[in-house]
């Protein structure tokens, strides 16, 4: 992965800022954006799958679990209406202690990475709870970047877009899903 | 009504009689076109309705916010356009992303609440959370442990199954299974947060590993289907109002072929001699007192009713008594005490019962801890043990 130039990076919304250790690889999942694409349904299966897959030691795997399958399941909605014409989508996730890292990487071409650098810069602003209020209100139909706004604000999570070496683009999420006083 | 697709289920439900709206399972559709049939269902019913309008979604695991967008709008448009309207929106703490996710209802207008349920599953939650009671509990698991290790064997539990003890309340029984029999998968549920942080601190404390606790409702566990060969839960049923709720998800989350155990009480069958007379009236006084607070301390025997009605077969009961000749007497007097101060105190004092009924109803306790710890007498309770196996 490429994390050169241009990468964009948004500080978490609630207090302070994650880290950005380098966190092993639980699981990886690759299928071509197609197949993905195919049928709304993966979103769920993926994310009911990996969030089960990744939570049997955390302090409450049901909760954790429950909750990563809630973030996951928005990130890859996100990507299944937005994303390039054709390519692999990649999906790892990580973990360090209690941050879990979830790298999507899939097909992306400017007006997609646009879309995905719009949505983030909106979490940048002091205003993203509002924006995020906005758009879960709108009478429109659902924005393309309510999932990761309700992530930056709702989850806390920390999102991050690059470019990779061949050309697509990676969706980064760094989240803190278990209170350790728990 | 149920809606089905290939991975999610919803269901929902309205109880014209409470103006509760419910909606249970997983809400992920692609478009909210898909919800228009629960969304009318939703206008139907809030029309004839005046006041407040509650909307359950207590049992609600999951849902994205295509369908978050299309439920929160419409809520929003009845508030706004119903004078006579208000709406309580019901979470529940078990579901993680619910309550936070519907508060922010409560910002968009003054009509709308948002509250999650929780201390109020359960009867008798609020008594037996009461750290004092720890070390009561952990005395009746060593009391009856001395009997359930063999009866477990017998009943079909072996090494390197797939266990799940429902109700573990501070887990310590838990621990012994773990030790006992070294199950492959060992999860623990409960919805008391206090016991749970008691349950995992011991395991920690004595290197235990390998017993997944979870926080959850046993009467709607999130629990998936068909995942254990062992399903315990002991001294349970009897406080809830509603035990057969439990035994249902017991059997759900069972394997075909796999067993449930359960362990209750008939607590007026508790006695003691000498004294027995006053032993025995207090007794049928404590089963009068839960059945004030919707619990059946008597439940023991329905066990194997309960069980065939739930669908189980080869359904077997016994029962065992835990005795002050046991080698531990002492042990059996302090849990005898800790009753005493529960039933005579909070308990009666929350019935408001009068001092007079009060110090006959103690002075029970008192004889029976007598009839323990005197060096000719002999003092007993009663465990009724049941299992049953689920259908292939």
């Amino acid at each position: 992965m490429d994390y050169a130039n241009g990468g964009i990076e948004m500080p978490a919304t609630s207090e302070g800022s994650l880290p950005r250790p380098d966190l092993p690889q639980m699981l990886q999942m690759d299928l071509d954006i197609g197949d993905f694409c195919s049928n709304w349904a993966h979103c769920d299966l993926l994310s009911a799958y990996l969030a089960r897959m990744v939570s049997h030691n955390r302090l409450d795997s049901l909760l954790f679990s429950n909750l990563y399958s809630s973030a996951l399941n928005e990130l890859l909605e996100t990507v299944f209406r937005v994303h390039g014409k054709s390519g692999k989508l990649e999906c790892s996730v990580r973990r360090r202690d209690g941050l879990d890292r979830i790298e999507l990487v899939f097909p992306a071409d400017e007006e997609t990475f646009r879309v995905y650098r719009e949505a983030i810069e909106k979490l940048s602003g002091g205003n993203a709870e509002k924006l995020y209020l906005e758009a879960l209100f709108t009478e429109d139909e659902p924005d393309a970047s309510l999932g990761l706004l309700e992530l930056g604000v709702d989850y806390g999570a920390r999102l991050s877009i690059d470019r990779t070496a061949d050309g697509r683009m990676c969706l980064v999420a760094e989240l803190a899903l278990e209170d350790e006083k728990e | 009504m149920i809606a089905e697709k290939t991975t999610q289920a919803f269901q929902w439900t309205y109880n014209e009689n409470d103006q509760e709206f419910a909606l249970h399972g997983s809400l992920r559709p692609q478009n909210a076109e898909e919800l228009s049939g629960c969304i009318s269902e939703l206008e139907h019913s809030v029309a004839n309705v005046s006041g407040k309008f509650y909307v359950n979604v207590r049992r609600l695991v999951r849902m994205n916010n295509v369908a978050f967008q299309a439920f929160a709008c419409k809520i929003l448009d009845l508030v706004h356009g119903r004078s006579d309207l208000n709406v309580h929106v019901t979470t529940s703490s078990v579901v993680g992303w619910a309550t936070r996710k519907f508060a922010v209802l409560e910002t968009m207008s003054d009509k709308i609440t948002v509250s999650e349920y929780d201390s109020e599953f359960y009867p008798g939650q609020s008594f037996v959370e009461d750290s004092e009671f720890i070390h009561v509990l952990r005395t009746q698991t060593k009391l009856t442990w001395h009997h359930e290790k063999d009866l477990l064997r017998k009943h079909g539990l072996k090494p390197g199954m797939q266990v799940a003890d429902i109700c573990c309340g501070i887990g310590d029984f838990a621990v012994l299974m773990q030790k006992e029999f070294s199950p492959d998968r060992l999860v623990a549920l409960d919805h008391s947060k206090s016991s749970l942080d008691y349950a995992r601190q011991v395991a920690a404390d004595f290197g235990i590993k390998g017993i997944d606790y979870v926080f959850g409702d046993a009467a709607d566990m999130l629990l998936e289907d068909d995942q254990f060969d062992f399903v315990t839960c002991r001294h349970s049923l009897q406080v809830f109002d509603r035990p057969e709720l439990i035994l249902k998800e017991l059997f759900r989350i069972c394997k075909p072929g796999g067993r449930v155990y359960v362990s209750n009480e008939k607590n007026s069958h508790c006695l003691g001699e000498p004294r027995g007379e006053s032993i025995q009236w207090t007794y049928n006084e404590v089963a009068k007192l839960w059945h004030h607070f919707d619990m059946d301390i008597e439940i023991g025997p329905k066990s194997r009713r309960l069980m065939l009605e739930g669908g189980f077969e080869d359904v077997t009961i016994g029962s065992f008594m835990v005795t002050s000749t046991d080698g531990d007497p002492q042990g059996f007097a302090d849990v005898i005490a800790s009753w005493k101060n529960l039933f005579a105190g909070k308990m009666a004092s929350e019935r408001g019962d009068d001092a007079a009924f009060v110090e006959r109803f103690a002075k029970g306790f008192d004889d029976h801890i007598f009839a323990a710890l005197h060096p000719k007498g002999y003092a007993g309770w009663p465990i009724w043990v049941a299992s049953g196996r689920k259908p292939l």
